[in-house]
């Protein structure tokens, strides 16, 4: 069976079969950022953003995904040109294995997508299905408020002439 | 009006800095005003106690870190396995009929106990050291399964589906034995036995396999007998009794047991696999298979963490003979039913403590006997028994009579392996319980008992060799700052400042526990480093060194980096490869920062002493007057410099003599320093239902110098976390045939975002003179003593005891009620 998808903004048809989960079609196309870890819904280490909602790809059904507009980690930032929540993960130490963090990263996407300024019980609670065995969550919690931070500032930085204004702001006479 | 989005253009500064993604904070070598004063003025150290951006960060944010898993692209007639494992707890297999199965189209191969390709000989998972110290009793695939979820047949076919398909055709008969699930009954002499010693190759002291004993040993320093005799006619001596039990832990490792296994162009064995000892799964399958070491080779690529969990060579046998019996690429990937089950888990224990002490609180003798649960199979048995009693004992190494008495059983349960702590977390729950035992009996405040008695700097420690035969000296201990984390953890922890909840039912207290570990297997350990300078004055370090996601690979480029007046940043660590890499015996035993560390260290020396040389050539100066710093070589007589990328390209390129700059170096020590740790809990605890919250945890450690503090911090939140885990969320539970009944993360129920209490990590420095820069372990120690100071929080708060893990409100509950 054909899947037309927009992946990471761009139209794709992939292939897939009738048992195949959302998780299997995308890594089996080469989206391997979003990671197996038990295929029961329990991890959340798969979860990616499908029409605007952070749901755990091994529980999806691929053959219901069609006409979707998906997004993976790899339609973020890049290792040159993080996105602030990317940005925020790496600059917080927020993660250690790293197998929970695309995951993680695409659920904090959507929260502070619907809540952009979350105090620290919102962010447990979002983070709630996001399981890391490494890091105690402290950093991560960190990381979460931080890119809060920098996409309220980016909101900020697009208005702004560069005069020096906000915090983090460049007098670029 | 001009639009500037800045955080866009920031942050494409070069990757990895000492400080944010923007590179603020990172002093830019190349336009570094070098004068020897400012040299001097930034000191030496630079790269080491910094927070260096953790070397694979920005990987892991963008998806593209690869783990075992994300290599099967590059086998395009990849075949995918899948294990039949055993549905009854002991028995034999009398038949497998494995027709239906291999008429499966796109079924490549199935295997069963008497296939060519399956070893008869038995071999042990565990990943240790040479010669193995745990008996050899498994088989790759078992004819005689002893617990549910023993290998009998595996399957490699084109998918995944396929192969379960496969795996649900294979008929097996079984004749089914009586079962034992308790390590107490399977020591009775009517117990069903679960082993032949016949099939096994076993070096340990105590078995009896006829009594299900894998191994039993103790040991004695001073007169224990005598002491309680004393005791028994001295008023001003008391004697404490307590007893102690631990369940089953699951590391719920995130990335799953997987491993690819193929025969490569050189028609060599290669696995890309999720291990933390490449080398030793290298040389256990050359030992199994009977094929030469030089024709396997060992890949570890990124690792979804392990935690000790991949410190057992499972996935790679079965993988490695379905890829022989199918003549393709081979992968099998573990399910989380299998991680719950089949794979390696924390052994479970039972511990009696009594002891002797003084009026005064001085302890007089130590008697503490444990018997742990190794599952049906053996691996880390002896050994991680033995560390229930020997890792927490030399915190009270003063105590002049102390003995230790340790048997490892089998069950038809699950196999116990390695697990962060290694044992030590079972001990620690009993001997910090039971030293609050003694506070409580003598009115004492438990801090200061502890403090009467605890081990210090200088002090030469014996009770870390108490198992050890004719170890009459101890090792001294030479930084020790356990009673700093006991002062800063107070305080953090508002000690004695804490407010009573207003409503009367509601009780608040704090508890304690410390803790020590060591740094590698004294003796038993060796790491290695091969460091080369390319002609930009970057460098390329090779180390055993397993990264598995704890930043080992980062805290290597700051040594190298440190040594060589580098930046982190221009040292390229390549991860751990049996081919490329010097040998190592793996990430275990915290051992990586402390012995790996120590052979980067003198590696890089070594490289340093060679670029040495070729600056003195393009400097025209005695080598004996340079100096490395800030990215280059300068002279402390006349200051002039050359850049290490001066040095690099010189070297190779130069009109001079050329050489390449490379140096390497091997480590091993008898030394173990103990890193020290004092754990603090603020609990709440309603009396009317036994209901707890933990207000916060507080971990306070001595690492030696810190050599990352971010990854140092990450280390004492994650172990606290597990500590956790052990204290209020562990146990497998089982039906009574043996078979589990927690198959998926939700059935365990580690803890989330939204139910870990805070915490809080403190890192107090000592240095270690034996260390690189300073520096001991820190993975595994904080992961003793949530349980501990969980249990005598709620001690002091409601004064009930719970010494049975997991601590739950119904157990409180009861306890009350029993009050």
């Amino acid at each position: 069976m054909k899947l037309n998808l927009t992946l990471n903004d761009e139209e794709v048809t992939l292939s897939a079969a009738q048992s195949d989960s959302l998780l299997d079609v995308l890594r089996r196309s080469g989206y391997t950022g979003t990671n197996r870890g038990c295929d029961t819904g329990g991890c959340g280490f798969c979860t990616v953003i499908v029409d605007g909602d952070a749901i755990k790809s091994c529980l999806q059904p691929a053959f219901k995904m069609d006409g979707a507009t998906i997004e993976t980690i790899e339609g973020l930032g890049t290792q040159d040109d993080l996105h602030p929540i990317q940005a925020a993960f790496v600059d917080n130490a927020a993660l250690q294995c790293g197998f929970c963090i695309p995951g993680m990263i695409m659920r904090t996407k959507t929260l502070l997508e619907s809540n952009p300024d979350p105090n620290e019980n919102e962010i447990r609670e979002a983070l709630y299905g996001n399981f890391c065995r490494c890091t105690g969550y402290e950093k991560i919690i960190d990381a979460v408020q931080d890119a809060s931070d920098r996409m309220k500032t980016d909101v900020n930085s697009a208005v702004c002439d560069g005069c020096g204004c906000f915090d983090g702001g460049d007098n670029n006479e | 009006m001009a639009v500037v989005v800045l955080t866009v253009v920031t942050i494409m500064s070069k990757p990895r800095s000492t400080g944010t993604t923007d590179g603020s904070d990172s002093a830019d070598q190349t336009t570094d005003d070098s004068s020897a004063q400012s040299r001097a003025e930034n000191g030496d150290y630079h790269s080491v106690s910094t927070r260096d951006e953790k070397d694979d960060a920005r990987k892991i944010v963008t998806g593209e870190a690869k783990y075992t898993s994300d290599y099967a692209s590059d086998f395009q007639n990849l075949a995918h396995a899948k294990v039949l494992r055993s549905d009854i707890a002991h028995g034999v297999v009398t038949d497998i009929d494995v027709t239906a199965a291999e008429e499966v189209d796109g079924v490549y191969a199935v295997l069963t106990p008497s296939s060519g390709e399956i070893p008869t000989k038995p071999y042990t998972s565990a990943g240790q050291s040479y010669p193995e110290p745990s008996p050899r009793d498994l088989r790759v695939l078992e004819k005689n399964p002893r617990y549910v979820g023993d290998p009998i047949a595996a399957v490699a076919a084109k998918d995944v589906s396929t192969a379960n398909t496969a795996v649900e055709r294979i008929d097996v008969t079984y004749d089914e034995y009586d079962a034992v699930f308790d390590p107490i009954e399977a020591m009775d002499t009517e117990a069903p036995q679960i082993h032949e010693p016949d099939d096994i190759e076993n070096i340990l002291p105590g078995a009896d396999y006829e009594r299900n004993i894998e191994a039993q040993v103790s040991g004695e320093i001073g007169d224990v007998d005598a002491a309680f005799d004393n005791a028994a006619s001295n008023p001003d001596l008391t004697v404490v009794n307590s007893e102690w039990e631990t369940p089953y832990q699951s590391h719920c490792v995130p990335e799953p047991h997987t491993t690819i296994a193929h025969r490569d162009e050189n028609n060599r064995y290669h696995l890309i696999t999720s291990t933390q000892v490449p080398y030793h799964v290298r040389r256990q399958l050359a030992h199994l298979f009977e094929i030469p070491i030089r024709d396997i080779r060992v890949t570890k690529p990124r690792i979804g963490a392990g935690f000790g969990s991949k410190q057992s060579m499972v996935t790679e046998p079965i993988t490695l003979a379905l890829s022989m019996a199918a003549d393709r690429p081979v992968k099998l990937e573990a399910t989380r039913y299998e991680e719950f089950h089949a794979m390696r888990l924390r052994r479970p224990s039972r511990v009696q403590l009594r002891s002797v002490v003084s009026d005064e609180g001085e302890l007089e003798a130590i008697d503490m006997s444990v018997v742990s649960n190794s599952g049906a199979y053996g691996p880390h048995g002896m050994t991680a028994s033995g560390a229930i009693g020997k890792k927490p004992l030399p915190l009270y190494t003063h105590t002049p009579n102390i003995r230790l008495d340790v048997t490892a059983v089998h069950t038809n349960l699950p196999i116990a392996g390695a697990f962060r702590g290694y044992g030590a977390p079972q001990g620690h729950f009993a001997v910090e319980g039971h030293m609050d035992d003694i506070a409580a009996e003598l009115d004492m405040d438990p801090i200061e008992l502890r403090r009467k008695n605890l081990i210090g700097e200088g002090d030469i420690d014996v009770a870390s060799k108490i198992l050890k035969d004719g170890s009459d000296y101890g090792r001294k201990i030479h930084s020790c700052g356990i009673e700093e984390c006991i002062d800063r953890g107070k305080d953090a922890i508002g000690w004695g400042d804490i407010e009573q909840p207003d409503a009367d039912y509601l009780h608040r207290a704090c508890g304690v526990a410390v803790a020590t570990q060591g740094s590698g297997v004294p003796g038993d350990e060796l790491g290695a480093a091969h460091i080369k300078m390319n002609e930009d004055g970057s460098f390329i370090l090779q180390t055993g060194a397993v990264d598995i996601g704890t930043g080992a690979d980062t805290v290597m480029s700051q040594i190298a980096a440190e040594v060589l007046g580098s930046r982190p940043e221009d040292i390229v660590v390549q991860p751990s490869d049996t081919d490329i890499s010097p040998f190592d015996y793996g990430a275990y035993a915290s051992s990586t920062t402390y012995i790996t560390g120590q052979a980067v260290m003198k590696a890089a020396e070594d490289a340093r002493e060679q670029l040495l040389e070729v600056a003195s050539r393009l400097l025209d100066e005695q080598p004996t007057a340079l100096s490395v710093g800030q990215g280059e070589v300068y002279s402390t007589a006349t200051n002039n410099s050359v850049s290490l990328k001066e040095i690099g390209h010189g070297s190779i390129y130069g009109d001079k003599k050329r050489v390449q700059v490379m140096g390497e170096a091997s480590h091993s020590t008898d030394e173990s320093p103990p890193p020290f740790g004092a754990q603090f809990v603020d609990v709440t605890v309603d009396e009317r239902t036994g209901e707890f919250e933990i207000n916060e945890l507080v971990h306070a450690v001595d690492c030696g110098v810190a050599i990352n503090p971010d990854l140092a911090e990450g280390q004492v939140t994650g172990a606290v976390h597990m500590s956790y885990d052990l204290a209020v969320r562990s146990g497998l539970e089982f039906e009574e045939d043996g078979t589990p009944t927690v198959k998926r993360f939700h059935d365990y129920g580690p803890p989330r975002t939204s139910d870990q209490p805070p915490l809080t990590p403190i890192l107090v420095e000592t240095h270690e003179p034996t260390g690189p820069f300073g520096a001991k372990s820190i993975a595994e120690v904080p992961t003793n003593t949530v349980p501990p100071a969980l249990s005598n929080a709620i001690r002091r708060a409601v004064d009930v005891r719970i010494n049975e893990l997991p601590i739950t409100a119904e157990k409180i509950k009861t306890a009350l009620d029993d009050r």
